[in-house]
């Protein structure tokens, strides 16, 4: 077996900040220092894991508030809270979850994880990616200041029933509002990061057909972000012009000064809708690389699961409408839309249970097939958890494309549907992503047991809490009602989905409970504990600082499998220098 | 560490992968893929996306203008009046620094600071004026903010290219001031290349909103 070395070129840590920060990309370049500038400095591992840090903090805040939500709604005429109150509670339950939890969280993992997938030292621009993080804790800040200064009542996408109306005044929701732009602002700029290091800092031979599942779902979901969270910056804009000068673009109707409220329900799901498309599509590049590294195989027609991706992060805009109730005449064209990018979805589910089967094939074949056994690994038990939500939310997508105009919009059907997809498919997979890269994050493994009983509850959850939204949708339950009377038909399905909130708020507090028990006491891991097929389990589990001393040669997708299957034949040593983490490759 | 390394020189066989790790492989050989530079840089990337983000924004802010537009049976309202001498002037200056941000950035990759630095002094001029005309437009449209939606429209577009038009002018004073001090040359001129596309950009910019606010509205 050869080696490459990197010699006095590999990138140490000593190397400075400021060189990683400024330079292009080079083999002489420095790796980005452990200590910076930045609280916590500029290394992406570092800023990646506060990104996720931020993110369960809001998690759970959210996960509190929807457990009174559901506590309220228990049974009928429940006192625990009254409508103000509940309204405020969904308010900042959606921005807590939507836009302070799955962003920062899914930003933080691909933060840490695609420099590595990529054979790369660092980020594109480490700077900005901590200046992206500081500006996520500050809008934070913001956010959670604003509930102690105004009772915010307008739902997540601030339009409850228009932003001029009533309840949409007080300094409050200068906070809110500001809070948010600032943390889209942030999610713009570490997404252009994420997909410049991408473009730029892959290692040779790593062209981009042979990039990891992961990582083309960021490259994808990060080019969804920065094409539709600036359209939602602009409707903000406006707003706070409306707020502070009078203006007139959501105020007022037509007609008279001008102005129209309804513009903003349509710029903000043009933005929003495929925003959460965006949120979702990291998790099935986390799946798809379970997959295919617990298969033991690379994935069954890889490069059109790959093709299926840019297809949901191109098609996620053309669904957007199915959400505004003031579209009626457009909506059905919209349906299509909405129908139509949960197809290519459909399309890498069935190229998963492909992989599985000709894995299976290839054991029988070699006549390995039930050797092993054991106990499944948590990141496969939350896979096969993702894949069971996210059929149910396709479904639920379906139905409720195909009732396009219909109240399936406007009921608890859709609140059921989107949490079904965008939170409870994501949620997993991205819980799924840090069991399966937890010795690339802590260089441990997160613990088995407590991860196959937190998988339980946390799928459980998901499933005994939306799934009877459904049926509430059906019964054409409101979706902002705070109470309801005994003789309805909905108290059944509202008891069940309220003990599911609460399974899943255990499921909750199990993952941040096997997080600090993994990060602190949990079995130090290989560096390649799972057999894994991409760069990052080339590397010492933690990687060091500059990420990589050496690199394998790449010949495929899979350069670690292939070095499995197929060693390379004992040749004479090769002694060039190979640039670790060089410039990319078109 | 996963991967054993030896030095350049070693010609003794690699150690042993230990259980669990991979064997490394020399990168270099066998590669087939081609191994071509982009010649774009990562910070011109960085910017060119930033670009398309930010039209987006744009985009939306001209959506709602023509959605407000569109709706209204007279725009701008009756008692505005919109001028074409300042507008008019802003865009001959536009073009102007278009010509001038050039002349810097070509005199930077041919090595001469000094025509890059006036070239880009001369933009960093173009630019003030510009943000100077626009704040006339504000003082003298006899119209305000909170008139109606045309004035709303009218500030926040205008506003949204004078940010531009500032901010792009800060950076070129910056990078201006670097090619003075002799920091870029024909092989290192990146940063000058970034922010020379930021400047056209924001002339995209004026070129979008002049259309939507003058060309396409009856005259007074």
């Amino acid at each position: 077996m050869t080696t490459t070395d990197t010699g006095s070129e590999a990138s140490g840590p000593e190397a400075s900040a400021a060189d990683a920060a400024d330079d292009a990309p080079g083999p002489t370049d420095g790796a980005p220092s452990p200590t910076g500038a930045w609280p916590g400095g500029v290394d992406h591992k570092v800023v990646g894991k506060l990104f996720l840090l931020l993110a369960l903090l809001f998690l759970l805040a959210g996960g509190v508030l929807a457990v009174v939500m559901r506590s309220q709604l228990a049974g009928p005429d429940v006192d625990l809270v009254t409508d103000r109150s509940y309204r405020q509670l969904f308010t900042l339950h959606g921005v807590f979850t939507v836009f302070f939890f799955l962003m920062p969280a899914w930003v933080g993992l691909a933060t840490i994880m695609v420099p590595l997938q990529i054979g790369a030292f660092r980020l594109a621009f480490p700077r900005l990616q901590a200046f992206a993080l500081w500006l996520t804790a500050a809008a934070g800040g913001l956010v959670v200041a604003a509930p102690f200064v105004t009772r915010l009542t307008t739902g997540w996408a601030l339009s409850a029933p228009v932003p001029e109306g009533r309840r949409f005044r007080g300094d409050g929701y200068d906070l809110l509002v500001l809070g948010i732009g600032l943390l889209l602002v942030a999610m713009v700029v570490a997404a252009i990061n994420l997909i410049v290091t991408v473009l730029k800092f892959r290692a040779p031979a790593l062209t981009l057909k042979r990039v990891p599942m992961f990582t083309w779902s960021v490259l994808v979901s990060s080019s969804v972000l920065i094409l539709a969270l600036p359209v939602i910056i602009a409707g903000l804009l406006a707003m706070t012009v409306d707020r502070h000068y009078s203006g007139h673009v959501f105020n007022g109707f037509t007609g008279s000064r001008g102005g129209n409220p309804l513009l903003w329900p349509r710029l903000f799901w043009f933005g929003a809708y495929p925003a959460l498309w965006a949120l979702l599509l990291p998790a099935l590049g986390v799946i798809a690389e379970i997959v295919a590294v617990f298969s033991g195989r690379p994935l069954v027609a890889r490069h059109r699961a790959m093709a299926a991706m840019a297809a949901i992060g191109v098609l996620s805009f053309a669904g957007w409408g199915s959400e505004v109730p003031s579209l009626e005449r457009a909506r059905p064209v919209f349906a299509v839309g909405a129908l139509l990018v949960l197809l290519p979805v459909a399309s890498l589910m069935m190229g998963w249970v492909l992989t599985v089967v000709a894995a299976r094939r290839d054991r029988v074949r070699r006549g390995t097939e039930g050797a092993g056994g054991g106990s499944p690994n948590p990141s496969v038990l939350h896979a096969l958890g993702f894949v069971s939500v996210l059929a149910a939310g396709l479904g639920a997508g379906a139905l409720s494309a195909l009732n396009a105009g219909g109240r399936l919009h406007e009921n608890y059907w859709a609140v059921g549907q989107q949490h079904l997809l965008f939170f409870g498919a994501s949620t997993i997979g991205l819980v799924a992503g840090l069991y399966y890269w937890a010795p690339k994050l802590w260089g441990r493994l997160l613990p088995p047991r407590l991860g196959a009983l937190e998988a339980l509850a946390l799928v459980g959850g998901v499933h005994l809490a939306f799934l009877p939204m459904l049926v509430l949708g059906l019964q054409d339950m409101g979706v902002h009602l705070s109470s309801y009377p005994g003789d309805d038909e909905w108290q059944p399905a509202n008891l069940v989905a309220t003990g599911g909130a609460f399974v899943l708020g255990l499921g909750a507090l199990l993952v941040v409970l096997a997080l600090v028990v993994g990060a602190i006491r949990g079995r130090r891991a290989g560096d390649d504990p799972w057999g894994g097929h991409t760069l990052e389990w080339a590397t010492a589990s933690p990687p060091p600082p500059h990420n990589f001393d050496s690199m394998p040669e790449i010949r495929s997708e899979a350069p670690l499998l292939d070095l499995k299957l197929a060693p390379p034949p004992p040749g004479p040593e090769v002694t060039s220098r190979t640039p670790v983490g060089a410039g990319a490759v078109s | 560490m996963a991967l054993a390394t030896t030095s350049p020189s070693s010609t003794t066989p690699a150690v042993p992968s230990p259980a669990g790790s991979v064997p490394a492989v020399p990168s270099a050989a066998g590669t087939e893929a081609p191994t071509r530079r982009d010649p774009r840089s990562p910070n011109v990337l960085g910017v060119l996306l930033f670009v398309v983000a930010d039209a987006m924004a744009l985009a939306a802010l001209l959506a709602l203008y023509f959605g407000i537009k569109n709706g209204s049976s007279r725009w701008p309202p009756s008692g505005v009046s919109v001028g074409t001498y300042i507008p008019t002037v802003i865009t001959i200056t536009a073009v102007l620094s278009f010509f001038s941000a050039q002349w810097g950035y070509f005199s930077v990759r041919r090595n001469d600071p000094r025509n890059a630095a006036v070239g880009m002094a001369l933009t960093v001029i173009f630019g003030l004026a510009i943000a100077n005309l626009e704040w006339q437009a504000f003082v003298r449209a006899g119209f305000s903010v909170d008139d109606h939606a045309y004035g709303t429209l009218y500030f926040l577009l205008i506003g949204y290219h004078m940010a531009h038009v500032l901010a792009a002018t800060v950076l070129l004073a910056l990078v201006a001031m670097r090619a003075l001090a002799g920091h870029f040359s024909a092989s290192d001129y990146e940063p000058v290349r970034a922010v020379t596309i930021f400047w056209h950009y924001s002339g995209a910019v004026w070129f979008a909103v002049m259309t939507a606010l003058f060309l396409l509205s009856r005259h007074g």
